[in-house]
This record gives C-alpha cells, sequence and structure tokens, in this order.
C-alpha cells in the first residue's frame, strides 16, 4: 500500500470515528469499567482498512504499513474518540506480534483476523503463584499423550480469564532440563474441559484478575506456539511488547492534539483546594513528565515496530508511563482535601489502583534489572539455577 | 511488642492479646461488608479500654492520656474496625471536659465541630441546622458531639443521632464517615473549660490519628519483612535482594519515625500543651504513611493487591487517616508560620525545645 497523507488519513478515520473533545473521559486499564461492547464496535469498524493494527498484513486486519505511517495513523487515532481496549490488549499488543513472530501460517490465518477485529479475546497464562517475577519458574506441566498435550497445573493474576477465549499459555514440558530450557507455548482454548477460572478480588473491588486451574485438559499439537522447548523465546517476545505498550493504543489520560488541556488537570482545576504555586509546581511537573513519557513510549514501540522486535527501550518506557499514572493517582488524591478519603472521592480507584502499577507486567525492580544489565552493561544478578535441572532448583537453592 | 514510654506494659499486654483474638482477616473483611462490628466493639467495651483518660466519676475507666493513646496504636496496628478515638480521647474527653456523663455505647463527633452547622440559642438550648460530613460510625452512635464555638464561649454539645438524618458513607477503607443532616436540632450544650475549645480539639484529632497511624505502618512494616522472607523467586527468599531490601527499610523507618514522633506527641499532650509535636507528628506521620504503604506494597507484589491478604486493611486506613484532622497541607502550613514567627535565632530552640519554646 503506498503511503497515506495526513490529511489522507484524518479523513478516513473522520467517517468511522468520533473526534476526541476536552471534556472526553476515557478508563484506564479496564478498572471500574465491564464494558466489552464499545471496544469490539470500535475494532469492527476499523479493522476493514487495518487503522488500528497498521503494521499488520493485510489479510491479518492490518494495512502493511511502515513504521512511519504506523507513526503517523497513531498520532491521528489520538484525536479520535478510542475506546478503552483493555479488554482486547493481550491480542492486539502482545499475542499478534508474538504469532506474525513464531506461529505457522494456519496459525497466523486462524487466529490474527479474529484478534483485529475484536472477535475474540485472548489472556496470558504465564504467572503462577512460585512464578511471579521469576516467571522461567512455571510448574504447569504439559505432557504428551499421542498427538495431544495433557495439562495440569494452576496459573494466577491471570486478567481478563472470564472474558477470554483462548489464552497464551506457558508450560514446563521438561523438568529435567534448566528451567529456561524446558518450556514451551501453546495456545489454549478457555472453554475446553478441565479448565476453571476462579476470580481474584483487588484492593480496588476490580475482579479482572484470575486464577486459573487446569486438570487434564487436552490441547492439539496444532495450538502450540513455536518449537517444544522453545516457549521462553516466545514468551521473551509476548513480555517485550507488553513493556512496549503494544496493546495499550486507546484509552489513556485523554491527552488531545493542539492545546487542549489534558482532562486530568482540568480535573483537579475544578477540585475545592486551593491552587498555589506548590500546586502549580507539582501540576506542571506531571504534565511534562507525562508529555516525555508518551514520547519514550511512542519511540520505544516505534522502535520495537522498525527492528521487529522490542528492545528494552520499553522498560525505559514502562517505568516511565507508571510514575506518570501514579504521580496524577496520588496528586487528584492529594488535592481532594478531606472528601478525598471517602469512596466516592475524586480519583477513589485510580488511588487503589496505583500500587499495581509498578507491580503488573512486570515490576520496576524487573525493569530496571533489564536495564541496568542490558542498557548500562552492569554485572548481572547471580543465577544459581542457571545449570541445574527445574525440579531440583524449583523451590530455591538457599 | 517494645514497650511504650510511661505506659502500664499490662495495658499493651492485654489489648494487644483481645485484638489478636477478635481482629482478624475475616472479622475486618466482614465488617466492611456489613458496615458495622459490633461483636468487635463489644469486647472491646467489655474490658473499658474505650473509657480509658476519662475520670470514673464521667463514667470513665481512668488511666492517662499515654495509656488511652497506646490502646489507639494497637487499635491502628490491628486495624479494629471501632471507633476508639471518637468514643475516648475525642467524644469522651469533650462530654468529661463539660462535666457530663457519658453514655454507655459509642460516642461520634462531628469532626469539623459547628464549622458546618447555623447555630441559634434558645434559653439554655441551641439550635443546630447544617450538614456534618465524614462522621465516624454516626450510624451506630448514641449521642453526637458537636463541639460549638459561640463568641469566646465553647461548649460541648450533645445531640440524639435520631434527630438527625444519617447518610452511610465509607472512607477508603470501608469504615463508617456517614453524613449527618440537622434540621432544627435540639441540642444540649455544657460549656467547656477555656484550654478546650476548636482548636484544641482539632490538634486532639491529630494527636488520635497520629497514634493510629503509628501502629498501621508497624504492622504493615513487619507484614512486608515476613511475607518477603517466606516468598522465593529466583532460588532465593525476595528479602535477600537489595532492590526488595532497601523497600523493607523505608518501612521500618517510617514505622519507627511515626511511632517516635506519635509518642513524643503524646507525652507533651499528657503533660501540658504539646502542639508544636503534635502538628509534627501528624505531618510526619501523614508523610510517612505515603511512603511506607508504596514501599510495603510494592515489596509484596500483585499479592498484597488481593483483597484476600491483609496489607489493605492497612494501607486504605493509613490513607484515610493522613487525611483526617488534617493533611499535609494544613500543618504544613501551620508550622511554617510557627516557624516563620519565631525567627531565624529561634529556630534551632523550636526545634530542641519544642512547645515549651513558644510563648
Amino acid at each position: 500500500m503506498s503511503d497515506l497523507t495526513e490529511d489522507q488519513i484524518r479523513s478516513a478515520l473522520e467517517s468511522i470515528l468520533e473526534r476526541r473533545t476536552a471534556d472526553t473521559r476515557l478508563t484506564t486499564m479496564g478498572a471500574g469499567s465491564d464494558d466489552l461492547e464499545a471496544g469490539r464496535r470500535y475494532l469492527a469498524d476499523t479493522v476493514a482498512e487495518g487503522w488500528h493494527v497498521p503494521t499488520w498484513p493485510a489479510e491479518y486486519g492490518g494495512r502493511k504499513a511502515s513504521s512511519s505511517q504506523n507513526a503517523l495513523i497513531g498520532s491521528i487515532l489520538r484525536e479520535f474518540i478510542v475506546p478503552d481496549l483493555y479488554p482486547f490488549a493481550i491480542g492486539l499488543g502482545m499475542v499478534g506480534p508474538a504469532l506474525l513472530a513464531h506461529g505457522n501460517s494456519s496459525q497466523q490465518e486462524k487466529w490474527l483476523k479474529a484478534i483485529a477485529s475484536g472477535t475474540s479475546i485472548w489472556c496470558q497464562m504465564f504467572s503462577e503463584p512460585e512464578a511471579g517475577s521469576d516467571l522461567a519458574n512455571v510448574a504447569l506441566q504439559a505432557k504428551l499423550d499421542g498427538d495431544e498435550w495433557v495439562v495440569e497445573g494452576q496459573k494466577t493474576w491471570t486478567s481478563r480469564a472470564m472474558w477470554a477465549d483462548w489464552a497464551i499459555c506457558l508450560a514446563r514440558t521438561d523438568p529435567a532440563q534448566p528451567k529456561h530450557k524446558g518450556l514451551t507455548m501453546f495456545a489454549m482454548p478457555m472453554a475446553i474441559p478441565g479448565v476453571e477460572i476462579r476470580p481474584l478480588m483487588q484492593m480496588n473491588r476490580d475482579a479482572h484478575f484470575s486464577e486459573v486451574f487446569v486438570e487434564g485438559a487436552r490441547l492439539s499439537d496444532e495450538w502450540r506456539i513455536g518449537d517444544v522447548g522453545e516457549g521462553w523465546r516466545v514468551a521473551m517476545t509476548v513480555l517485550a511488547h507488553e513493556r512496549a505498550g503494544g496493546g495499550s493504543r486507546g484509552g489513556g489520560d485523554g491527552s488531545t492534539r493542539g492545546a487542549h488541556i489534558p482532562t486530568w488537570i482540568s480535573d483537579l482545576q475544578a477540585l475545592p483546594t486551593p491552587h498555589n504555586a506548590i500546586w502549580d509546581d507539582a501540576v506542571m511537573g506531571l504534565y511534562s513528565h507525562d508529555a516525555v513519557s508518551r514520547w519514550t513510549m511512542q519511540r520505544a514501540s516505534d522502535e520495537a515496530r522498525s527492528s521487529g522486535s522490542p528492545g528494552p527501550a520499553g522498560s525505559g518506557a514502562k517505568l516511565r508511563t507508571v510514575k506518570s499514572y501514579k504521580g496524577r493517582a496520588y496528586l487528584a488524591n492529594q488535592s481532594s482535601g478531606a472528601y478525598g478519603m471517602l469512596q466516592d472521592g475524586h480519583g477513589y480507584i485510580e488511588l487503589m489502583t496505583a500500587p499495581s502499577m509498578s507491580i503488573r507486567g512486570g515490576t520496576d525492580e524487573i525493569q530496571r534489572n533489564i536495564l541496568g544489565e542490558r542498557v548500562l552493561g552492569l554485572p548481572g544478578e547471580p543465577r544459581l539455577d542457571r545449570d541445574v535441572p527445574w525440579k531440583e532448583s524449583r523451590r530455591g537453592l538457599i | 511488642m517494645s514497650e511504650t514510654f510511661g505506659v502500664d506494659p499490662l495495658i499493651t499486654e492485654t489489648a494487644d492479646r483481645l485484638f489478636s483474638q477478635i481482629c482478624d482477616h475475616e472479622s475486618i473483611q466482614n465488617a466492611e461488608a456489613n458496615g458495622e462490628a459490633a461483636e468487635i466493639w463489644n469486647a472491646f467495651a467489655e474490658t473499658g479500654f474505650p473509657w480509658i483518660s476519662i475520670g470514673e466519676e464521667f463514667g470513665g475507666s481512668g488511666g492517662t492520656l499515654l495509656e488511652a493513646l497506646e490502646v489507639l496504636r494497637l487499635v491502628g496496628y490491628h486495624a479494629a474496625p471501632i471507633p476508639a478515638a471518637e468514643t475516648g480521647v475525642l467524644g469522651g474527653w469533650l462530654l468529661a471536659s463539660s462535666g457530663q456523663q457519658l453514655p454507655e455505647g459509642v460516642v461520634t463527633v462531628l469532626p469539623n465541630g459547628s464549622e458546618d452547622l447555623l447555630v441559634t440559642r434558645n434559653g439554655d438550648h441551641l439550635t443546630l441546622t447544617g450538614r456534618g460530613l465524614r462522621v465516624p460510625w454516626a450510624r451506630a452512635a448514641e449521642i453526637i458531639v458537636v463541639p460549638i464555638q459561640v463568641e469566646e464561649q465553647t461548649f460541648a454539645a450533645t445531640v440524639d443521632p435520631g434527630d438527625c438524618q444519617i447518610t452511610p458513607m465509607t472512607n477508603m477503607a470501608g469504615e463508617p464517615r456517614d453524613t449527618v443532616d440537622f434540621n432544627q436540632v435540639k441540642a444540649f450544650a455544657a460549656p467547656l473549660p477555656s484550654d478546650v475549645n476548636l482548636q484544641t480539639f482539632r490538634f486532639r484529632g491529630a494527636l488520635s490519628r497520629t497514634a493510629l497511624m503509628a501502629g498501621a505502618i508497624e504492622k504493615m512494616s513487619q507484614l512486608t519483612v515476613s511475607y518477603t522472607n517466606d516468598r522465593v523467586q529466583f532460588g532465593r527468599p525476595v528479602a535477600k535482594f537489595q532492590a526488595v531490601q532497601q523497600h523493607l527499610v523505608w518501612g521500618a523507618q517510617d514505622a519507627a519515625l511515626a511511632r517516635m514522633a506519635a509518642e513524643t506527641a503524646g507525652r507533651e499532650a499528657n503533660r501540658g500543651d504539646g502542639a508544636f509535636e503534635i502538628a509534627s507528628a501528624k505531618l510526619i506521620a501523614n508523610q510517612a504513611a505515603a511512603r511506607a504503604t508504596k514501599a510495603c506494597h510494592q515489596a509484596h507484589g500483585a499479592m498484597g493487591m488481593t483483597q484476600e491478604y491483609p496489607l489493605h486493611h492497612l494501607s486504605r486506613r493509613l490513607w484515610s487517616w493522613r487525611k483526617e484532622y488534617g493533611g499535609d497541607a494544613e500543618w504544613g502550613e501551620w508550622l511554617g508560620r510557627i516557624a516563620i514567627s519565631q525567627g531565624a535565632d529561634g529556630l534551632y530552640p523550636l526545634i530542641t525545645g519544642g512547645s515549651a519554646a513558644l510563648t
């Protein structure tokens, strides 16, 4: 496809989407919202011309756009109302790119278009009770039985599981290998026998996280993504895209093009707190931090798209974005005075969600480790379990 | 549990044991769901703890303010969902100071006193109209106490909650902070001595929150140390990682800082004025709560964000308490004004001497 001009993109989007105004309010990260339909409508409206995942091949819901076209489309999309795509984010931002990198053509055909059009929702079955930051410690097992894999084990912190049609699931296929080597990645339908989902209630009253118990679920070998024993490599692709903010286009803080004041600031201005120089300084500090975060995130995702694999820039971007979110939540709460102690106070959900931002999707500590080791070249953490069979190292070596 | 200055260790031990028995994760969750915790309150009231520091002649249990604050510290430590401060060192104090008898049940106070109300005098009664906001446990109270200033005189007015319209509201921790509407409500008012007025009431409120917060931060820090020692990742307990240890240090420092500040403020208040120490302690506790909740949540990872793990009982209470009886801005400004008024030469004497240096 030949490159479009800014005006061509804008007028094409204008015919299918509504413009954002200074008053547009959007939810963040699914908290407080259970609306699947708005996102589904938006994806159905944009998939024909590939506006939401422009770099994907046209037959899978993209438009084979260059990275510069993609960046341009992304920035113009910010002028329009893009609903909170939280429910679809794993598929769009993480599974899709991983399938393009590691899936075979029949898998790409089977799953990508459904992801891009919003007809199928994916979740990510990675974390387990004993495998959080130490993801490679996963214990959920898949054993080959004839031409099918039989799966046993438990996942946790599986967000969106209750909505999902499919999961991308990291499983241990060889416990005798060291922990990174005996893993294999699968796609798993959530509605097959042996899969049970239990919601976990969060302190912000959100129940989008779940535990998933798997007991004897049978997976076709056609659902294996990448080679047996290559699961860690596929997982790294998925996680790198998560850090680079792959799925996060849409929703967000309501920042708009041009001279509009972002809604989070106009909301703060409306609070009955004295607005003095100290307050102004805090707001401006956050505003600038926010702008730089957005550019960092954009640079990270552009780099990821042009090189085909996201690098450590995504970790830096994630750290900054999280700091922005938390800063806004804390400032809103501080600005609301005593009223902010009530559950119906301004920014209550955001405040209750704030601590989780620097935990979910790789903690701040993990992101800083990545930056330290891969960007600054600092000595790595000692890895005691590197060459030890997983079945010996799993319970800890110290 | 370490000893607290000026407090009989028996009080610390008994209150700690009581709360350990009656106030577990499940009962706190239930209190939040039901908007009350009658069983916890009854067991607490049975011991006479709510009325420590109130003279027996007014229906109190006797004892010192330091002992009452020690009990509040343990209420915070155990995240006990009960109106301990309102019934004792706030409402009970106003009643006893104005020569009134305490009722048997829960007492609450209007945190902003008569500031939110229109007060008119009718003979020996007052008539109140207006709206009191964020009133702790108004729905469960036998008496609502309203500190009222009329010209130079402050009164402790008592109102029957049945005469008011009470709309249940909750703070972030799910504790009752009700809206109370007064529509021409008749109140009995008894005059307070000159050293009990709206300003000293504000300081007293801050002092009560400081004690609660010191307890909650301490428990939060202990939970975090124990969780990170149990949790194994990368082949070792996560507490072995320096990045995690940094969080543990923040939590422990803030626990020590908040407790030190709360005890100093309590000691000075017990001795007499203590305004400077109370203002400092509330600001210190507020800031410590903000830092420590961040550090402790981060060290817990995803587990700390769940309802089933008890960290949120403490962090959500801390986020609420730091806003009650003065947030950072209010006390920061108060302290700033005092410091400026002492002049450059007075700053060091103020820091070392505290309230005693203020004349």
